[in-house]
């Protein structure tokens, strides 16, 4: 088996995900086109040696439907040869695209893959897509709630109160407010143009630097009202039975805001990679992927990192430094508390609570950040994982080389 | 002209009128209108003679009334048929067939008018609903709905299809989850019927106007442009979707998920809804399917249904002879209590004149300030005049005298404190002011009748009739026949249960009768619980994942514990100490005496409460515990509530006090709560291993006493391998 290199990460900026949004004039086909040119034009890349695109999305409807991947690499000019295809593996798409395209290379059955991963959630609603997770029938054969409820849930189970996950929040705003200040992002954002070459977004617009523990306090529990009043809470009781009430802590400042945008890494073989001149950054050491239980759904992450690490053959000191996405801030919380983490070694530029979370992108984005961060403070291995609807956990280890 | 032309088969009448172009079917089966295989025959059979055969249709024909020529249109299907019904290509087939016919009435080419005389419910209404428009009889005596889920079952004639396409989703989800009934004028506001009519005069030619008016009519699903629904979201919209969730939640929040029939009718909606209504159909009659041949709607079935109707029809129970009459027309109460008031209320309802006596002023006008709230809230359809005349009926007084005029009382019913020597003093006190053949009655929920009625000048009319709180709402009578009470006097009560509209159930003498002997097992043995050091909120969830409609420590905080401390010693008289005293005992005792935690009414109980709403359980209750239970969890302590009721059952079989299992499955649902899902104790123990049953209570008893002893009865029961419902489907 070869080793899979990372060789180049790139993103868009993340623009707020509604119709006053900075990206919500751009299709989705376009913001993903931007990364994969971006690729090609950094490495000069004849892109007819691109295997595949193989790009996360997670609502696969409307302008994001019919395989998006396939029509951005159209779009973006790369050579007829190079295939697409889209992937949904809800909020960690874009990692799984990643670890796919890693594990081709790794397998030796193709030697140049992008992973990559779009979502633009202003133009495509999140849930637009339907699916039998909104069937009454699964309610009663599988058992599900909406993530925010998990997310409380979470929170409860670990005794996390709202100040817990409001000081998080604020942390995650200081780290990435501090991140920008001295441009640490600069290295894989490229800037979104429109059709005149005019810029139309250059740096993250979902930031609110400043954030602190009183202007949180100030917001209202968001799933409080659906959990109590329309008693969804009460669909979490066959599977936790000893929470007699979900003590409702999240709400829009200390969970993953929505954005629109896109990312891409290109993947490839040692070999091929010093036959077209591109130079290593890091090597994949490790991906894994994991089911956990659905109804409490974000804890994921936990198992899936044990998981990767058996396989990797490693341990949590190993890691130098983590990315574990802040779908709500219980989630990472959890992660930290469980394997008692260094808060230092975690999301070190911040995460989605101050950054955003394009679904089918973060995953990708995640990576690519943390490959950044690894080079900044000139870390060696780092491991990124993400929660997934459904009750899923995803991860990656990678290393630099 | 040609004549009028008719057609008659077992089921239905048929008439064709030239002139009019209206071919008429009259449901017209012998004494009522059943959906069962003569039923459907019939119909095809009519429909099939009304339009003609294919290749040459009926000439001029312009439209059918489906009518009926009883009293009820139609109250739906045959519940023996149903109830019988084990095999699921045989359900799936006979349901396939009434849905193609009703579709055949809505696909007809005609215009087809449900001219509703009567009440249609369940398949009869779904009857209707295959028609184009349902004109009914502007009568509140008149009900139409979809009640199926009430018996475990759903509404598989094309119900959960066409009644959201036609009012909306949420209306339609809450009627048929709820199997609602609906009085004519609010089935009107509600969608179910289009028109009104005044009378049954004007039923026929309004149906015959509207086709006239309507040549053309179609169902809406069946028009080209139908987008789902006829009003609100349509189905797949994000609005819909979210209204499905939150109707998921509300069920779950509702029954716990103990009951199947209400959530196969909600998948059966969501899923339906979407696709090509005849295959929509197939969708239903799957859903259909699984719950007839299910043992959930045998059980409920069995004890709602069957059980149910024999104990309102007395089945069993002492007639008054041929020319002999009750007699009850004056009665009095004793004690203006919440009970006595209410007694009063639902007496003077029935038309009795009505003495409420107490000896305390205050309590007086309270207990009338209740009988009027009570008739302010149940009478709103009455005038003023109407109110008035339950009114007259009821004469409040502080004075032994009132009792006695107009030649005494016929009937009274003591509902005082539960005090033996009381009860003896005021029986002492009140039974010379009987009338010649007047009945004395305790409302005592324990104290054995034969007790009682020892002071009793006659205790041959000494009874006991132990009702439920609030009585208003409680539809149980617990009739309890002491050793001396006659065979007449039970007849005479049983007359004056059923115009009190009480369900009835007749058990013999022993302490604390039947109902109150299982729901004290019940809430003792979640306070038991709760001192083995098991984690009370699982106490309660378990107590409600088995289907128990209130879960102990709530109910137990309802009664109060103080309540229970005064009931313990009374208890301890006819049980013994040992019996009664024990870890449960002494954690009431703790919470009431040393944390100042009586219950619901003293504002903190096993919950704590705040402005009288219960805010969570105590978080002390862990505190209290005596022990670190070895095994714990949710199946674990849903088993143990289920066994202490189901063991206490079988022991008031056994001792007599039961006289047949069909009470015992009536009083625990319809008295105390017990889990409807299951019929009742005896059938949750018929659906078990009873050898398997008897080792659990081998181990519990020996690690946690005798009150989990198996019954003899249940013992040679699980050694002969017989039930308690052998004829159970």
């Amino acid at each position: 088996m070869s080793e899979a290199m990372i060789f180049d990460a790139v993103r868009t900026p993340r623009g707020k995900g509604k119709a006053s949004g900075s990206l919500y004039t751009v299709r989705p086909v376009d913001l993903l086109a931007t990364t994969l040119r971006a690729l090609r034009d950094r490495n000069a890349l004849d892109t007819s040696h691109v295997d595949d695109v193989i790009a996360g999305c997670v609502t696969q409807t409307s302008e994001q439907g019919a395989c998006i991947a396939r029509f951005a690499a159209l779009t973006a000019g790369y050579a007829q040869e190079t295939s697409g295809v889209t992937l949904n593996r809800f909020c960690a798409s874009g990692l799984e695209a990643c670890n796919q395209a890693a594990a081709r290379v790794a397998a030796g059955f193709e030697d140049l893959v992008i992973g990559a991963g779009v979502e633009s959630m202003s133009r495509v609603p999140m849930g637009s897509d339907g699916g039998a997770i909104w069937d009454p029938q699964t309610q009663w054969e599988v058992g599900s709630v909406p993530q925010g409820i998990s997310a409380d849930l979470l929170a409860t189970t670990r005794g996390f109160g709202r100040e817990d996950v409001d000081a998080f929040a604020v942390d995650s705003q200081r780290k990435c407010a501090a991140a920008m200040e001295r441009d640490a992002f600069a290295k894989s954002v490229v800037p979104v143009v429109d059709r005149n070459g005019l810029p139309v977004l250059e740096r993250d617009e979902y930031p609110r630097p400043g954030t602190d523990m009183a202007g949180l306090a100030k917001l209202e529990p968001a799933f409080e009202m659906i959990g109590k009043q329309f008693g969804l809470d009460h669909l979490t009781k066959p599977v936790y039975p000893g929470v007699e009430r979900i003590d409702h802590v999240h709400h829009a400042g200390n969970s993953s805001g929505i954005v629109d945008g896109a990312a891409a890494i290109l993947f490839g073989s040692k070999a091929k990679g010093e036959a077209l001149g591109l130079k290593a950054r890091a090597k994949i050491r490790a991906v894994a992927t994991i089911g956990s239980e659905p109804m409490i759904m974000l804890d994921g992450p936990i198992p899936v990192t044990r998981k990767i690490l058996e396989r990797a053959g490693m341990e949590i000191g190993d890691i130098d430094l983590f990315e574990v996405n802040e779908a709500f801030a219980a989630v990472p919380m959890a992660y930290m508390q469980e394997f008692d983490i260094d808060p230092a070694k975690v999301n070190v530029n911040g995460g989605a609570i101050a950054l955003g979370h394009p679904l089918g992108a973060t995953g990708c984005m995640l990576l690519g950040t943390l490959l950044d961060a690894l080079e900044e403070q000139d870390k060696n291995v780092g491991l990124v994982t993400l929660c997934i609807g459904g009750g899923m956990g995803v991860a990656t280890i990678i290393e630099r080389v | 002209m040609t004549e009028l032309q008719s057609h008659q088969n077992p089921a239905v009448r048929g008439s064709f009128d030239p002139a009019t172009g209206i071919a008429t079917l009259t449901l017209a089966m012998p004494k009522v209108n059943v959906i069962n295989d003569t039923f459907g025959e019939g119909l095809r059979d009519a429909l099939a003679w009304a339009t003609g055969p294919k290749d040459s249709p009926r000439e001029g024909l312009k439209g059918i009334i489906v009518t009926s020529a009883h009293k009820d249109f139609c109250a739906g299907a045959d519940i023996d048929k149903i109830y019988a019904m084990r095999d699921a290509a045989e359900v799936f087939a006979a349901t396939r067939s009434l849905s193609q016919l009703y579709r055949a009435i809505e696909t007809a080419g005609v215009p087809v008018v449900a001219a509703l005389n009567g009440t249609a419910l369940g398949g009869g209404y779904e009857l209707a609903l295959a028609c184009h428009h349902r004109v009914a009889v502007d009568s509140p005596k008149i009900k139409f709905g979809l009640p199926e889920v009430q018996l475990g079952l759903l509404p598989g004639g094309g119900g959960t299809q066409r009644l959201p396409r036609l009012i909306g989703i949420q209306p339609a989800v809450e009627a048929i989850l709820q199997g609602k009934e609906f009085r004519a004028p609010k089935a009107k506001k509600a969608g179910l019927v289009d028109a009104l009519v005044a009378d049954q005069d004007a039923l026929l030619p309004a149906a015959a106007q509207w086709i006239a008016d309507n040549p053309k009519a179609k169902q809406p699903w069946d028009e080209k442009k139908f987008r789902g629904t006829l009003s609100g979201p349509r189905p797949g919209s994000p609005d819909a979707r979210n209204m499905f969730m939150a109707a998921s939640a509300m069920l779950r929040k509702k029954t716990a998920g103990v009951f199947v029939a209400p959530e196969a009718a909600l998948s059966a909606i969501q899923e339906g809804l979407s696709l090509a209504f005849d295959r929509a159909l197939e969708v239903e009659a799957r859903y259909f399917t699984g719950l007839v041949v299910g043992d959930q709607s045998k059980d409920m079935i069995r004890t709602l249904w069957f059980s149910r109707q024999a104990a309102l029809k007395h089945e069993g129970l002492p007639k008054l002879a041929e020319g002999d009459a009750a007699g009850i027309e004056r009665v009095a109460i004793l004690g203006a209590g919440m009970m006595g008031a209410g007694l009063a209320y639902i007496c003077a309802d029935a038309g009795y004149q009505v003495v409420l006596k107490d000896i305390n002023q205050e309590a007086l006008d309270k207990g009338v300030a209740h009988f009027e709230a009570q008739l302010r809230k149940r009478k709103r359809h009455l005038d003023d005049a109407g109110r008035q005349a339950i009114r007259d009926r009821l004469t409040p007084s502080l004075e032994l005298s009132a009792l006695s005029d107009n030649g005494g009382t016929d009937l009274i019913i003591e509902a005082v404190f539960e005090n033996l020597d009381l009860k003896h003093r005021v029986t002492r006190e009140t039974e010379p002011t009987l009338s010649a053949d007047g009945i004395w009655a305790s409302n005592t929920s324990a104290i054995p009748i034969g007790d009682l009625a020892k002071v009793s000048a006659h205790a041959d009319r000494f009874i006991g009739l132990h009702y439920f709180s609030p009585v208003e709402v409680m539809p149980l009578l617990e009739i309890v026949v002491g050793p001396e009470t006659s065979e007449r006097t039970l007849a005479r009560c049983l007359d004056f249960c059923r115009r009190i509209k009480k369900l009835p159930i007749v058990v013999n003498d022993g302490y604390a009768f039947f109902t109150s002997r299982v729901f004290s097992s019940y809430i003792m043995e979640g306070a038991s619980l709760v001192a083995e050091g098991h984690d009370p909120v699982l106490v309660e969830w378990a107590a409600r994942s088995a289907g128990m409609v209130v879960p102990p420590l709530q109910v137990f905080d309802e009664v109060t514990l103080t309540l229970g401390l005064k009931a313990s010693e009374q208890g301890k008289v006819y049980l013994g100490e040992a019996t009664i005293e024990g870890a449960a005992m002494d954690l009431i005792r703790a919470l009431v005496e040393d944390h100042g935690r009586p219950g619901k009414a003293g504002g903190a109980g096993f919950y704590v409460y705040k402005d009288g709403r219960r805010k969570g359980l105590w978080s002390g209750l862990k505190g209290l515990a005596k022990t670190t239970p070895e095994r714990t969890g949710v199946d674990y302590l849903a088993r143990r509530l289920m066994l202490i009721q189901a063991v206490q059952s079988v022991q008031c079989l056994a001792s007599g006090v039961l006289r047949n299992a069909r009470d015992g499955e009536v009083g625990a649902i319809f008295g105390i709560g017990f889990a409807p899902n299951t019929g009742g104790p005896f059938g949750w123990l018929d659906r078990q291993d009873l050898r398997a049953v008897v080792t659990e209570l081998d181990a519990l008893a020996k690690a946690h006493g005798d009150r989990y002893a198996a019954p003899d009865l249940l013992r040679e029961m699980a050694e002969k391998n017989e039930k308690f419902f052998p004829d159970t489907p």
